[in-house]
């Protein structure tokens, strides 16, 4: 089968339900394909649900980590009071927090791309013309990019095998690893559109003459 | 074309990246996704690290719990508390605010485990307070950079989770250890803040005055129970280090809720100056409402989102460093050298020259496994070679080009990076000189852990 066909049939996959039909279309080399035209239009898409509805661009990936930053807090501090003082534990206390944890990671890591607070050495960046600033940023956005395309792909195929061994989260009763695991490609694609989202403001910044290179503050925009 | 070539090649590629301002987080995933074109390593193996470093274990939560406990503590008005209280301790010295300010680093990074939470909230706090008290700007902000290192080796440690998260050490030991290097790592700052200050003559002197003091302690006194609630849970194996984190977050959502209506009720304001506070009110902080409670976690979920990808993609760095043979040839060059003191002193410069170009995280990750082992095999305590391993990597944290304390410091202060270079300097020799006193006398580090 060529890569082409390869990379179509993963569509049928994926909507056939079958985790084993998945699992087997997502190993083929058609889905490193797939997964970059999906990372593209994916990123367009989410760029333009944040354009269009301002509510998500500033709450969606803030509130989701927040939300399970509070609920790791919450399922470890009360574990621990469960023990001494009444003597009890629940099983989950130790292996949820931790899926948890995966996914407050990996939206915040979103949300840190939107403010570009990512570390880095910016002191010559900053020290360029107008056009030397623009193509180290257009740089930077097919590196993130290319790092969105390739952990979407890995993590899709991550989370079909995990689905197709039916793997369940230790200590907890019916919930399933997948559930979790398939979050990091969700948030690399929120990923994906907020470089799409950042790209287009620098190019609109430098077309206008505006200053292109901001800095950007830890703990900014909250 | 060789491999070694390709190799040689893409470093240089993506060292250019990172001159040129790229990510860290992606100057690494670069690097290993191009070694692992070379090598054919499948590229899934470096994906795969994205998801399972969190599956690993429970022992890695105790960060973002730790990061958490920081924002906290600072927004509950303890850090201002703790400052204030190193402050009439240590004011009546010349260069005393400077001095308070590490010491105060030391006692907030005995809540808090990061080093940026650290320099960011001593120096956001306490420069302009040095400006206005006569001392250089720029030796100010030097300060707070220099200060924050402290907050990766006293107890609690984000650094400590991850060395004992990779080599299977106990954390709880590391923390403990971690106590007396830290104190010596501040008691040698304060001397070179002292120096630096009486040679300059920099520094208003305040009297010293035992009321002052006494009120400004019962001030911190959250902060101290804060402090004795993390150490003694951890010391006794009460809690496990992510426990104890949890149990402090718990700690600090309390106080600050409960103390944001009884300062209402007391006018315990913390603009009023300490002398026309009365003793009751210094019982109480300035608190938080639940409002404020998502914009503190949301600015630690920033910091962990920065922070915990660049782990997962470490990992992975370090399992494609091993594919290419480097830890044998690191190996190798670390055993060749000889015995005891020739592999500590040889991993020590290994660890320091990468410091100056590596965020510490990814020095620890990649080298960590690689030396540990080798200072083993010549009979070095792997407790004591953890605790001189993280205290190199914590001087890591100010020495350029790539200090991210420089940077944090120079992004709260306003001082431009390059300008506070020269003022680093003797806070750079003071921490060295701890670094090897720490080296040579393993008791610093093990003296105190509690099944020895």
């Amino acid at each position: 089968m060529s890569i082409l066909a390869e990379a179509v049939a993963v569509v049928p996959a994926i909507f056939s339900g079958s985790t084993w039909d998945m699992r087997q279309a997502f190993d083929a080399d058609g889905m490193w394909l797939f997964c970059f035209v999906f990372t593209f239009v994916g990123g367009v898409l989410a760029h333009l649900m944040y354009r269009h509805i301002p509510f998500l661009e500033r709450h969606l990936e803030r509130t989701t980590a927040v939300v399970m930053y509070l609920i790791i807090a919450g399922i470890i501090c009360w574990g621990v009071i469960d023990r001494f003082v009444f003597s009890n534990q629940w099983s989950g206390s130790t292996t949820v927090p931790p899926f948890l944890f995966m996914v407050m990671a990996w939206f915040a890591c979103s949300y840190n791309v939107k403010l570009r607070t990512h570390l880095s050495f910016s002191e010559f960046r900053s020290k360029m013309p107008p056009s030397g600033q623009m193509a180290t940023l257009t740089l930077d956005a097919i590196l993130w990019f290319g790092f969105c395309w390739i952990a979407i792909t890995t993590s899709l195929r991550f989370t079909a095998l995990s689905a197709d061994n039916f793997q369940l989260v230790d200590g907890v009763d019916d919930v399933m690893k997948w559930w979790f695991y398939i979050t990091v490609p969700i948030a690399f694609t929120l990923m994906s559109g907020r470089v799409v989202g950042n790209w287009l403001e620098d190019w609109n910044n430098y077309k206008s003459g505006d200053a292109i290179i901001k800095q950007a503050v830890i703990g900014g925009d909250v | 074309m060789a491999d070694s070539t390709w190799i040689t090649l893409i470093s240089l590629g993506v060292t250019i990246f990172f001159m040129l301002g790229t990510p860290v987080l992606l100057v690494i995933f670069y690097w290993v996704i191009g070694i692992s074109f070379v090598i054919e390593l499948p590229l899934a193996n470096t994906g795969n690290e994205l998801i399972n470093v969190f599956s690993k274990g429970f022992a890695l939560l105790a960060m973002p719990l730790f990061i958490l406990t920081g924002d906290l503590i600072n927004q509950s008005g303890i850090a201002r508390r703790l400052s204030d209280f190193a402050y009439s301790v240590l004011g009546w010295l010349r260069g005393g605010l400077a001095m308070a300010s590490i010491a105060a680093c030391g006692l907030f990074a005995a809540i808090s485990g990061s080093n940026s939470a650290t320099t960011a909230t001593i120096g956001s706090m306490l420069h302009p307070e040095m400006v206005k008290g006569n001392y250089d700007e720029r030796f100010s902000a030097a300060t707070a950079a220099a200060g924050g290192t402290v907050g990766i080796i006293i107890p609690p440690s984000i650094i400590f989770i991850v060395y004992g998260f990779l080599l299977n050490l106990p954390i709880s030991d590391l923390f403990v250890a971690g106590i007396i290097p830290g104190s010596l790592m501040v008691l040698g700052m304060m001397t070179a803040a002292f120096i630096i200050c009486t040679l300059n003559g920099w520094g208003v002197l305040i009297g010293l005055s035992i009321s002052r003091m006494i009120k400004t302690g019962i001030g911190a006194w959250l902060g101290f129970f804060a402090i004795g609630l993390v150490l003694w849970g951890i010391y006794t194996g009460r809690f496990s280090p992510t426990e104890a984190a949890g149990v402090t977050v718990g700690f600090c959502v309390l106080v600050g809720l409960i103390s944001y209506p009884l300062n209402r009720v007391m006018g315990s304001s913390s603009d009023v100056p300490v002398e026309q506070k009365s003793y009751g009110s210094m019982f109480v902080v300035e608190g938080f409402t639940v409002p404020q409670i998502p914009s503190i976690v949301s600015r630690s979920a920033q910091i962990s989102g920065i922070l915990v990808p660049l782990i997962a993609v470490s990992v992975a760095m370090q399992q494609v460093m091993s594919s290419l043979g480097a830890k044998d040839f690191i190996g190798d060059f670390v055993t060749g050298m000889g015995g005891y003191y020739a592999v500590l002193f040889t991993s020590m410069a290994i660890v320091f020259v990468t410091g100056m170009i590596l965020e510490s995280l990814p020095v620890t990750i990649i080298l960590a496994p690689i030396l540990a082992p080798i200072a083993a095999s010549v009979g070095i305590d792997p407790i004591h070679f953890a605790v001189v391993f993280l205290v190199g990597a914590s001087i890591g944290f100010v020495t350029p080009p790539y200090g991210l304390n420089l940077y944090v410091a120079s992004g709260v202060t306003g001082v431009p990076y390059f300008r506070l270079l020269r003022y680093i300097v003797p806070y750079l020799i003071a921490l060295i000189s701890v670094w090897f006193f720490v080296a040579l006398v393993p008791e610093t580090a093990l003296a105190i852990l509690p099944d020895r």
